[in-house]
């Protein structure tokens, strides 16, 4: 059997992970109503065929808790991390393009929600829009555009630098036109690969704020809520609602960023042998 | 391949990284545990050695009280009544919940019911050596109707002191169930009570308070001039812990009664045994009567579909207590029919047997018609609510979960949703929310279900001028034993009331078990029927502990 090149097997793991990603995303919303129905017939029971990874305590499916969880934590993860690489985009060209007092205004502001722990800011704010769905979403996409918009307003200060920008400026563009026509396309590499980047921080974070208390409502199947829900069973010697669990949201996390660095190495192959 | 191996290492740490980032959030509840253990055996030289008449008691971290042992801030007198141990009553309930005396020697009440006159004993000191006098009473009673932030004393206009040994109560309503009150309130002296009280506490109970470490234990030692029966356990040390915590230090032997919740029941562990006390701590949610609308602030009241008599009728007939109880609590409790189950003022018409056919007939009969999914409709309205319930508690969770399965048999669809209390008292005027109640007093009753000045009861909109009525009398009679009466009467008088047949205003599920994980050698004095709040109750009479 031919040998894949590096390329063709960076394709590869980019296109399994998102499949699998999309399966599971898929599978908790074919799932979704079993994952609220409890049974209390069948509570407490450990891993067996019917159910893989167990019941708790009131008789809930853990395996389709947790493919839901996991399918909410996602759903959440896109709608948060697109706003907030969205956010990212606007503020870093923005910063780059308008002026000396637009760029302190971003700039200032980017330090100021880097400056405060992440989880408090999250919180904070997913407390202050009502908690539930929304305030997550809110939270998670309010705190995470800044990294990415530092990085974008530096790719930006570079291209302005850049002979073809120039050019079309002498030629009588406005900013906004030079920015929308010559450097979007241009950042648009780097703009997917950090929306991409970001997931994983979001659906962690989502999963710890719910963990808090702070997020979802408890009767929501969300990884978040799952775990912390095992951890009063941990000492009852129920593993198997912390274990499993665990296990996929690591999974979930990890695919999302092989994805992301395969699709990085696609787009920008120099960044492969660095 | 180098390519992918090094893009595979990159990916791992990144997702270990973020993890480990992370993880330390989401570890700090779970590393409590090993934590609070350890801090515990460092801090307690006698932990897990008890010596023959001291005891170490577990409870819940939101038993400690918060503002210390001030009456005034909700020491024993506060939403979880108990025994307040360090200082002396006036009054005690019985184990059977009738009135016994404590400090009191005699009490009379003026035909009016508008002043009470109770005589004390002439022998009782505070542990600092000052006589306990009918001043300190007069004083304690007139402070905690000042300052009280957690009771209400509003039924009180003012104590006097007559003499020495004899108090006057001045009400400014008839409240025949005042004996009730003077049980929970602990007496303060009047020369040593000030801001800092409730951390230095002095008192003329059975015990007096040595240590208090915040957030971890408190130290009582037993008063050596404690005028009552003799004290058994001369130490008693009570440490706070979540559940959990709770089990692992029973299970290492460092505690010699543990608290203990329903999940745990089928566990064991060695040398403890589950003791299981009955209570009046009970569950149930309320139905909102009136139909729906918005109060003048804007917030919903009312529901509809809850508003329509019969449908509250067919719900309480149609819920199993006792598979409930098996379900969510592994049979520890006991079915729930009032507010006041086994009370000396509970009616026992209250109480109904499960009967799903009936409960569908009576549907069917108020035009509630089943639907093609499966949920019943009437004129275009589908038989749906929405059941709050406490976000934090998982029992409460497992009823509402219970209750829309069970429900959902009837055609009745459910859908349970888990609250904070900042905002579950407001939304339970329009949706029914998994309550906790049970005190040992008939004004849970009053509270309930009595209107307010807008007309409807305050917890849950509802009026009936005839249960007011009774209870109003109730609070006016001039013996307890009337009083108990009309207090019944207030459930079920025989035409109307808030009984099944009556208005059923609320659904009253389950009384649940208050569990212990206790040494085999201990000895635990019988219990009272515990009221609502799994704390101090169970150490109510500590003192007559003993060890085997």
């Amino acid at each position: 059997m031919r040998r894949m090149n590096g390329r063709q097997r960076t394709v590869l793991a980019f296109g399994a992970a998102l499949l699998f990603l999309a399966l599971i995303t898929i599978a908790g919303q074919v799932f979704a109503k079993e994952a609220m129905a409890t049974d209390f017939s069948r509570k407490n029971l450990a891993p067996c065929a019917a159910y893989p990874f167990g019941t708790d305590w009131m008789g809930r499916d853990m395996f389709v808790r947790t493919l839901t969880g996991l399918s909410m934590s996602i759903r959440i993860g896109l709608l948060a991390a697109g706003v907030s690489a969205l956010l990212a985009l606007f503020l870093g060209i923005v910063s780059a393009t308008m002026g000396r007092a637009v760029d302190s205004i971003v700039t200032w502001s980017i330090d100021l929600v880097m400056g405060i722990p992440h989880i408090l800011l999250l919180i904070l704010i997913s407390y202050a829009c009502g908690k539930g769905f929304k305030g997550v979403v809110i939270g998670v996409s309010l705190t995470h555009w800044t990294s990415l918009a530092r990085l974008i307003r530096g790719e930006v200060l570079q291209l302005k630098e850049a002979p073809y920008i120039k050019v079309a400026g002498r030629l009588g563009l406005s900013p906004w036109q030079i920015a929308r026509k010559h450097m979007v396309p241009h950042l648009f590499p780097q703009f997917l690969v950090g929306l991409i980047l970001l997931f994983p921080h979001a659906i962690l974070h989502e999963a710890s704020i719910t963990f808090l208390g702070f997020g979802l409502s408890p009767e929501q199947p969300a990884i978040g809520v799952i775990l912390s829900e095992s951890m009063q069973y941990l000492a009852m010697g129920k593993w198997w609602l912390a274990l499993f669990p665990g296990l996929l949201l690591v999974l979930t996390v990890v695919l999302f960023d092989v994805a992301g660095e395969s699709l990085r190495k696609l787009l920008d192959p120099g960044s492969a042998h660095v | 391949m180098k390519s992918r191996k090094s893009s595979l290492i990159v990916a791992l740490i990144l997702g270990i990284s973020l993890l480990a980032a992370c993880g330390s959030e989401q570890e700090a509840p779970a590393g409590d545990v090993p934590r609070q253990a350890e801090g515990e055996g460092q801090d307690m030289a006698p932990l897990g050695e008890s010596a023959g008449n001291s005891v170490i008691v577990a409870m819940g971290p939101s038993s400690e009280p918060e503002a210390g042992f001030d009456p005034a801030y909700g020491w024993g007198a506060g939403e979880h009544v108990h025994e307040p141990l360090i200082q002396s009553t006036l009054t005690v309930t019985n184990p059977d919940l009738s009135i016994g005396y404590d400090l009191a020697t005699d009490m009379q009440v003026s035909e009016d019911g508008m002043t009470w006159t109770v005589t004390i004993r002439d022998d009782v000191s505070f542990t600092d050596g000052e006589p306990l006098t009918a001043a300190d009473v007069a004083f304690t009673y007139n402070t905690v109707k000042e300052t009280s932030s957690v009771n209400d004393f509003t039924m009180l206009k003012e104590a006097v002191a007559l003499d020495d040994t004899t108090v006057e109560f001045h009400m400014a309503q008839a409240y025949s169930i005042w004996p009730y009150t003077m049980a929970i309130v602990g007496i303060v002296p009047e020369h040593a009570y000030g801001p800092d009280y409730g951390e230095h506490p002095i008192g003329s109970g059975r015990y007096l308070m040595k240590q208090w470490d915040k957030g971890q234990q408190i130290i009582l030692e037993a008063n050596p001039d404690y005028y009552g029966e003799e004290i058994q356990m001369k130490q008693v040390t009570i440490v706070f812990m979540e559940e959990d915590a709770a089990f692992a230090a029973a299970k290492a032997g460092q505690v010699d009664l543990a608290y203990t919740a329903a999940a745990y029941s089928d566990q064991a562990v060695e040398g403890y045994e589950l003791l299981s006390f009955e209570t009046v701590d009970n569950r149930g949610f309320n139905l909102p009567t009136i139909p729906a609308g918005t109060k003048e602030d804007g917030t919903a009241i009312g529901n509809d579909f809850t508003a329509d008599l019969q449908v509250r009728r067919a719900i309480n007939l149609g819920l199993d207590r006792q598979e409930m109880l098996e379900n969510v609590v592994n049979g520890y409790g006991t079915p729930a029919y009032s507010v006041c189950d086994k009370m000396p003022w509970y009616n026992p018409e209250a109480e109904v047997e499960y009967n799903p056919k009936e409960a569908e007939a009576i549907l069917d009969q108020a035009g509630w018609k089943m639907g093609a999914d499966g949920i019943r409709e009437k004129d275009g309205l589908r038989a749906a609510f929405h059941l709050l319930y406490p976000a934090s508690d998982s029992l409460r969770q497992a009823l509402a979960a219970d209750t829309q399965n069970q429900l959902g048999e009837l055609g009745i669809e459910v859908t349970i949703e888990g609250v904070g209390w900042d905002t579950a008292y407001d939304r339970a005027q329009a949706e029914p929310l998994m309550w906790g109640w049970g005190a040992h007093s008939p004004m849970e009753l009053y509270n309930i279900y009595h209107t307010l000045e807008d007309g409807l009861a305050g917890y849950s909109p509802y009026a009936n001028e005839s249960v007011d009525h009774y209870m109003d009398e109730a609070l006016a009679a001039s013996d307890l034993d009337t009083s108990y009466e009309l207090w019944k009467k207030a459930q079920w008088d025989g035409s109307t009331g808030i009984t099944q047949e009556g208005d059923i205003p609320w659904i009253w599920l389950v009384n649940i078990d208050h569990l212990y994980w206790a040494k085999e050698n201990l000895k635990v004095a019988e219990q009272k029927l515990h009221p609502h709040g799994h704390g101090w109750s169970i150490v109510n009479n500590v003192d007559q502990w003993t060890w085997q």
